[in-house]
This record gives structure tokens, C-alpha cells and sequence, in this order.
């Protein structure tokens, strides 16, 4: 980082040039340009997988971009550690909060930096910084002695921007600093943002809600694919154009059209609540029907799955089950009335790593597998672990193989085939493709097509936009734990990615 | 003494008392905590319901000997507390006093070595221990339960060999200065609690006051974040771990002195238990990232207490396991529900 040679023209803080990434054989960043004015609030946007974080990534020096040059204030840099971009004044906070819950407010801005005198931290020079620096983000200065671990999550996320701001950052990096915010603590997050960049701080913005960059941000970036697809002021365009170019012409094909529209109604909620989660959330879905359950992050579509399966309790509303009212208090009786998930995070809720494939099939239902109660029989779990092997295409060479072994779309279908072990009367699905290749990917939607026409009632919480349009019968979008529209099949992405981002004219359209 | 240091919590009191100065007393830990408030009003009361059951329990004849034995546990759990505080633990403890004091005794008997070589002996055996443990546990990244489980039966087995026979007989008196005697004893207090308390009140300000004693804290409390903020972690680990041996060193030198001639295979046995009840009870987080030495003195103190009182009321010795097993299911479990509390807020 010597030998730097000031450009006297520079208006960029920070630029990108020609940006590159591969991991592996995948291309997580196929070209990315990116240029960050001073004092400005630069929002970047596109789906999961558009390569956002690994650009954000590259910036805060956790990655190593594969070509391509970076320069700050007009000066090239090589970035090859967090340190480095630290020094250069990047500093970010992540969506969740990286804070010491034990230690207090105070203690959570300097640990790593303390301000010292003699061979002790000092207390009364520290004491003096913090008042400012609490000013500046929104907190009151007798916040400073409590634990952070005490705090509300929103007070956290401040928290952290100051302890971003102790550090002297120039580029302050807030990856979806909403998505866990209440409206009016995103208001107080754009306060501090405003003052901020009245300083001269420069914030990269990464956000799913469209709406709220209208409000924050002057320039907008859209990645998609691994690209960056153009840089515009905020002004220049509109939430429904902002998700055109985020989901670019892609079309997915969809469920047969009239696909179940005629069973019974197996699974009805009424107005049913989770206080901070999501909101008179009324819904159905009959058996053979497919109802696919779109939400951004944070949106609260989640948590509905949870409730559903018992893993959470409803504050308030009810649910029926094929037409008889009730109260699901936790999984075991879900799954005894006839109800399957598939958890939306496979390593820590879905599969026990060590096990073999077939007990991993059959690890739900070993006492119904055999006359003799208690009695696992080795034959007859041999036996459905290899038909469900057969019948999902898995690919292993035994079913004894540890499912840690194999790869994400295999081990998501080991895990899916749990489900299927007793035919499910409705099946929960979260995120069920997630980090599963294309390949299984399709085979996985062709699994939950068939299981539908042949009688289960399924619902598909996901936050993959060609998922819910590929394999749904019917479309409802979360946004703000609420059902914000509903949609069929025929609806087009951006359509859908407008209500789920908050673009009011779709709602009131569909 | 925990009491006045409450009075003047922060050093720089002679300056007049800005604002600022008042935050930088607030932003500082609490010097004393909740818990510690509540031990010293178990142990005031303990001692009240002693004196009045047992008469002599109040007397220095019985006080005495409780504090020498609460120095060796109070002592080597300043450094647990350090090992705690970080999220780890050390199980061995036991297995390292028994090596430390075999060693130690064993060169007492065949050699005329003086208390300081003795001592320096026991705390140089003691610190290798506990750099072994350290290195495997932060360098190794294995869990410290595992580690030091491990390590444990490898000190025990090397004691034992040490060992030789059942016994080390003859031990000269080369360590009375800590000791139940009167040689062990300044103004009727006895040496090696004088010792402990000026070693954990060093521990205590290091905690408080010292950045390096602070990112402890910080490693407990989310590791990972520690390391994102620039915290040298693993450095920080083995020095907790490498404090604790030299402390157990040192502490076998009081289970030696308080002891007779004769050295058993039993010495060390469940001390680490012991150790590392008195730091729970004390109010350090098993889970890590919060905790205090005075706490663990104070722990220590009520264990001790519990279990010399017991013999003393005539009652079945078994009863002061029964007690301290309580006591540390009250502390943990409030501990845990503070944590899930917390969790769902």
C-alpha cells in the first residue's frame, strides 16, 4: 500500500473496477464495477445469489477478488484483509449484531481499540468519546453502562454504528440494516444515516425492501447474476423498474394451469398472530394444492411455517385442520395430526450429520416401523431408506453412506424423503432448494409436484422468486409479517417482487 | 474489603467530580456485583447460625484453620475465573496439584532445598501443565472440557509414577510458612490466605481495569466478534490457562504445608470440583463472558464454611456435599434463566 499516487480529480471515496470472483468452478462475481461518492448513501440491490455479499465481501476484505482493481479516494489499493480495509476506514455491520452481550455499551464501542493510559483502559477518556459518538447514532448517553445484552435489537444495530464510527469509518457498510427493524426504528436508522453522511461518511446500503431506498439512498446499484447491471440516482427510477432489472426477463415455466383447485380444504388459519412476527395472517391450502408462501427476509413468512408446526405458539387467531379447530403446542403432536416440515436450515434443524442416510429417513418414525413396539428392524429400514433412495434420484452409493457426505441437493432430498416416510396431510416446506444446486433443484420442485397430486396439501415458504412462481398453484406474498397480495401462477416476477418489496400500486392492482 | 473498594470505586476520585468522571465510574464494571452482595449475606448469616449452635466455631481455633484451607481453592480459582470468564474450563486441576505436590515433596525429602526453591519448583511445574493446556486448547481448537479431561488422566498417571509407593514419607518442614502452625500465621492470620487475597485483589483490578483483562471478558462473551474486532485470542486463552497452573503450583505448596509429613495418593483428589464450584457459586457465567475473583473468593469461603460447619455441628460429613451441590444448582440455574430471559427479550 505504498507508492500511492493521488489522483487530484478523484469524486469517488471508494471505486471498483472490473471486479471478479470465482469459488471453486462457480462464478459468484462475474463483472462488477461499483463507484462510491463522498457523503452519499449508495443503495445496492438484487437477488439471493446476485453476488451482493461477495462484493461487500471484497470491499470489507474478507474475500480476495479474483481480477480487478480498488481504489479509494482516487488512489489504488490492494485489500488483501479486514485489517487493511479497516485501516482504510471500511467498516460494516452485519445484519446480525457482532456485540459482546455480557460487556456494556461503553465497553461493546472501544473492546479492540480501548483508549489506554499507563498499562489500564481509560475509563474517564473513553467516558468522554462515548457521549459523542452516542449522540450521533440516536442513543441517550446513560445507555452507556448497561449491558448491550439487555438492548433491543434496533439499539444493538446503533450500537454497532458507533462502534463503527469509533473506528473512524469513511465507508460505512450496513448489510440490511432493516430487515430487522420496526418502521419507526428504521426512521431513527435513517436519522443517524442523514448524519452521517452531512459528515462526509460515505454508506453502501444493501437492502430487499425497494420502497425504503426512495427514502435513504441517492444512487441505487443493481447486481444480478453476478453482475452489476447499471448505477442510477434513486430519482431516475421506480420500485417496479428497480425489480425488472433485479430479476432481468427471466421467465419460469409453471405449474400445469387448474393444478389443484379441487380438494378439500386441509389447512385454514384465521387471523392467526405472533406478536412481533406477523399479523392476522388468514390463509388456505386444500389437498393437491400447492400455495407458495413468498417473503423477503425479515418479512415474517418464516415464522408462520414455525407456528404451523408448533415450534413457536400463535398469540392470537386460529387454524384448522381439515376443517376441525387446532392448537398445535408443539412438533411431536404436529406431526401426529398428520403435519410434515422441512426446516429451512438443513445443517442445524434438518440432518444428523453422522447418521446414515436411511436412519436419516426413517429417524421420525421408528417406532411405527416395526409390530414390535420399540423394535427398529434393520430389514425394514434398509428397505424404505432404499426406496426413497430410488424414488428421489439421490445419489449415493449406499444407503449407508453418512449424509454428511454427500452434497447440499442430496442431503436436502434425504431430508425431504423424512417427510414423505408416512404421506403427509400437509406438508411445510422452507426454503426447500436453498444452497441445492440447479440440477436437484429441479428434480426437488418435481418430488413436491408429484407429492401434491397425489393428495397432500403443501405450503412453500420461500424467498426464491422463480421457486414460488415455478411450483405454486397460488401465490401469496408476505411483507411486514402481513399477507400483502395474493397472486396466481400467471403473475410475472416483478409483479410479485414489487408487493413483497412494498411497491403500494401492485397491491391495490391484484 | 469487598466494601470499601465500593466506596471508591474508581481511582481517579481525588479529581473533582465531573460529569464525565461520573460516566467513566459508571461505564467501568460494578467492582462488586449482585450475587457478591447476596454471598456475603449467606455467608454473614452461616456464620451467625454457626456461632450460635456451635460455640467454638467462632473462636480463631476454628477460624484458622478454615481460612488455610480455603486458600488453596480461592487461589487456584482466580485462575479458573480467568478460564471460565473466556468460556472454558479446566478439569485438571486436581490431576496437576497431585503432580505439582509429589514433585515438590519428593524433592524436599531427597534434597535440602530452601522454601523459595521449593516454591519456584512447584509454580515452574505447574505453569508447564498449564501451557500445555493452553496450547492444546487455543491452538488446538478442541474444546477445553476435552482437553483438559484428557490431561487430567496424563498428570495423574505421571504423579503416580512419581510416586513410586503408595507414600512419600518424611516431608521436612520446609513450607510451614503456610501452614496450619503457628509459623503459618501473621497477626493470626494465616500466611497463605494473606497471600491468596493479595493475588486475587492484583487478578481483580487486572480484570477490571487492564484492556488485556477486559477482551476476556470479550472472548467469552462472542468469540468470534473478538476476533473481528482485532483481539488476540488465542494468545489471550493460553495465558489464562498457563495462569491457572502457575496458581495451582503455588496452591500445591499450601495443600503440602497443611498437610502432615506424609504425602498420599489422595492429595489433589476432586479439588478440581471443588475449584470449580466455588467459581460458579461466585457468580461467574459457566457460559462465559461475565464473572468476578471476588465472587470466587467469596465462593470458596462458603464452601469451605458449609463443609467445616457440618463437622462441627456433629452432623453427617456427607450433608456439606449435599449443600454445596445446592448452592451451585441455585447459582447456575439463576444464571441460565438470566440467559433465557434475556434471549426471549
Amino acid at each position: 500500500m505504498s507508492a500511492d499516487t493521488p489522483v487530484a480529480t478523484a469524486t469517488y471515496r471508494l471505486e471498483l473496477q472490473d471486479i471478479v470472483k470465482s469459488y471453486g468452478g462457480v462464478r459468484a462475481i462475474r463483472h462488477a464495477d461499483f463507484a462510491l461518492k463522498p457523503g452519499t448513501v449508495h443503495a445496492l440491490v438484487g437477488e439471493n445469489g446476485a453476488g451482493k455479499s461477495t462484493l461487500i465481501k471484497i470491499i470489507a476484505g474478507a474475500e480476495i477478488p479474483d481480477a480487478g482493481t480498488i481504489a479509494f479516494d482516487g488512489s489504488a489499493k490492494t485489500i488483501s484483509s479486514t485489517s487493511d480495509s479497516i485501516a482504510l476506514g471500511v467498516q460494516t455491520v452485519y445484519q446480525e449484531p457482532q456485540l459482546f452481550p455480557e460487556l456494556s455499551v461503553a465497553e461493546n464501542v472501544f473492546v479492540g481499540r480501548e483508549l489506554k493510559k499507563g498499562g489500564r483502559v481509560d475509563w474517564k477518556a473513553e467516558a468522554d468519546q462515548i457521549q459523542g459518538l452516542l449522540d450521533t447514532v440516536g442513543l441517550p448517553a446513560r445507555i452507556a453502562t448497561v449491558p448491550v445484552g439487555t438492548l433491543s435489537i434496533a439499539e444493538q444495530q446503533q450500537v454497532s454504528i458507533a462502534k463503527a464510527l469509533a473506528g473512524q469509518a469513511s465507508v460505512l457498510i450496513l448489510d440490511e440494516p432493516s430487515a430487522i427493524l420496526t418502521d419507526s426504528e428504521i426512521e431513527v436508522l435513517f436519522t443517524v444515516i442523514r448524519r452521517l453522511t452531512a459528515t462526509g461518511v460515505s454508506v453502501i446500503y444493501i437492502s430487499h425492501r425497494l420502497d425504503e431506498l426512495f427514502v435513504i439512498a441517492d444512487e441505487v446499484t443493481v447486481m444480478r447474476d453476478g453482475e452489476t447491471i447499471t448505477t442510477r440516482p434513486i430519482g431516475e427510477l421506480s420500485v417496479r423498474e428497480i425489480a425488472e432489472l433485479m430479476v432481468g426477463g427471466v421467465l419460469a415455466e409453471a405449474r400445469p394451469k387448474g393444478s389443484g383447485t379441487s380438494g378439500e380444504t386441509v389447512l385454514e388459519l384465521l387471523n392467526l398472530s405472533r406478536t412481533g412476527k406477523f399479523e392476522n395472517v388468514s390463509l388456505t391450502v386444500r389437498s393437491g394444492e400447492i400455495v407458495g408462501l413468498y417473503g423477503l427476509v425479515g418479512s415474517g413468512a418464516g415464522d408462520i411455517a414455525g407456528v404451523i408446526y408448533g415450534m413457536d405458539k400463535a398469540t392470537s387467531g386460529t387454524m384448522r385442520l381439515s376443517g376441525s379447530e387446532v392448537v398445535v403446542k408443539r412438533p411431536s403432536q404436529a406431526k401426529r395430526i398428520g403435519i410434515r416440515l422441512l426446516p429451512a436450515n438443513r445443517s442445524a434443524q434438518g440432518s444428523f450429520s453422522f447418521q446414515s442416510i436411511s436412519l436419516n429417513i426413517v429417524i421420525g418414525e421408528l417406532g411405527k416401523l416395526s409390530r414390535v413396539p420399540g423394535w427398529v428392524s434393520g430389514r425394514v429400514q434398509r428397505d424404505i431408506a432404499r426406496d426413497f433412495v430410488k424414488r428421489l434420484a439421490v445419489k449415493t452409493p449406499s444407503e449407508k453412506q453418512p449424509i454428511s457426505a454427500m452434497s447440499g441437493g442430496n442431503a436436502q432430498k434425504v431430508v425431504l424423503a423424512r417427510q414423505l416416510v408416512q404421506t403427509p396431510k400437509l406438508l411445510v416446506l422452507a426454503e426447500p432448494t436453498q444452497g441445492v444446486d440447479v440440477g436437484a433443484k429441479e428434480e426437488i420442485h418435481r418430488i413436491i409436484s408429484n407429492l401434491a397430486d397425489d393428495g397432500s396439501a403443501v405450503l412453500v415458504v420461500t424467498s426464491d422468486l422463480g421457486e414460488v412462481l415455478r411450483i405454486s398453484d397460488r401465490i401469496l406474498v408476505i411483507r411486514a409479517g402481513e399477507v400483502a397480495a395474493e397472486f396466481t401462477p400467471q403473475a410475472t416476477q416483478v409483479e410479485i417482487l414489487a408487493a413483497a418489496a412494498g411497491d403500494q400500486t401492485t397491491e391495490e392492482l391484484s | 474489603m469487598t466494601l470499601d473498594e465500593r466506596t471508591k470505586p474508581a481511582p481517579q476520585s481525588g479529581r473533582p467530580a465531573g460529569s464525565s468522571t461520573a460516566t467513566a465510574k459508571r461505564i467501568l464494571p460494578l467492582p462488586v456485583t449482585g450475587q457478591e452482595f447476596v454471598l456475603i449475606g449467606v455467608l454473614i448469616v452461616l456464620w451467625i447460625l454457626l456461632g450460635i449452635f456451635t460455640p467454638a466455631f467462632l473462636t480463631p481455633n476454628s477460624i484458622q484453620p478454615l481460612l488455610v484451607s480455603v486458600a488453596p481453592i480461592a487461589l487456584i480459582g482466580v485462575g479458573m475465573t480467568f478460564i471460565i470468564i473466556t468460556a472454558g474450563i479446566d478439569v485438571s486441576v486436581g490431576g496437576a496439584i497431585m503432580l505439582c505436590a509429589v514433585i515438590v515433596a519428593k524433592t524436599m525429602v531427597s534434597v535440602d532445598i530452601p522454601l523459595i526453591g521449593a516454591v519456584a519448583l512447584a509454580i515452574v511445574v505447574g505453569l508447564v501443565l498449564g501451557v500445555v493446556n493452553g496450547v492444546l486448547i487455543a491452538y488446538g481448537r478442541v474444546a477445553a472440557i476435552i482437553i483438559t479431561f484428557g490431561t487430567a488422566n496424563i498428570f495423574q498417571f505421571l504423579a503416580l509414577r512419581v510416586f513410586g509407593s503408595s507414600t512419600v514419607n518424611g516431608i521436612p518442614s520446609t513450607l510451614e510458612v503456610f501452614g496450619r502452625g503457628e509459623a503459618g500465621r501473621t497477626l493470626g492470620v494465616p500466611n497463605s490466605f494473606a497471600i491468596m487475597i493479595v493475588i486475587a485483589a492484583v487478578a481483580w483490578w487486572y480484570l477490571r481495569h487492564a484492556s488485556g483483562g477486559r477482551h476476556l471478558f470479550a472472548i467469552g462473551g462472542n468469540a468470534n466478534a473478538a476476533r473481528l474486532v482485532g483481539i488476540k485470542v488465542q494468545p489471550r486463552l493460553l495465558v489464562a490457562y498457563a495462569l491457572t497452573g502457575a496458581l495451582v503450583g503455588l496452591g500445591a505448596c499450601f495443600i503440602l504445608a497443611s498437610g502432615t509429613a506424609t504425602l498420599d495418593q489422595s492429595v489433589g483428589s476432586g479439588k478440581e470440583l471443588q475449584v470449580i464450584a466455588a467459581v460458579v457459586i461466585g457468580g461467574t457465567s459457566i457460559l462465559g463472558g461475565r464473572g468476578s475473583v471476588i465472587g470466587t473468593v467469596l465462593g470458596a469461603i462458603l464452601v469451605q464454611t458449609v463443609t467445616s460447619g457440618v463437622t462441627q455441628l456433629g452432623w453427617p460429613s456427607q450433608l456439606a456435599n449435599l449443600f454445596v451441590g445446592i448452592f451451585i444448582i441455585i447459582a447456575v440455574g439463576t444464571d441460565l434463566l438470566r440467559e433465557r430471559a434475556r434471549r426471549k427479550a
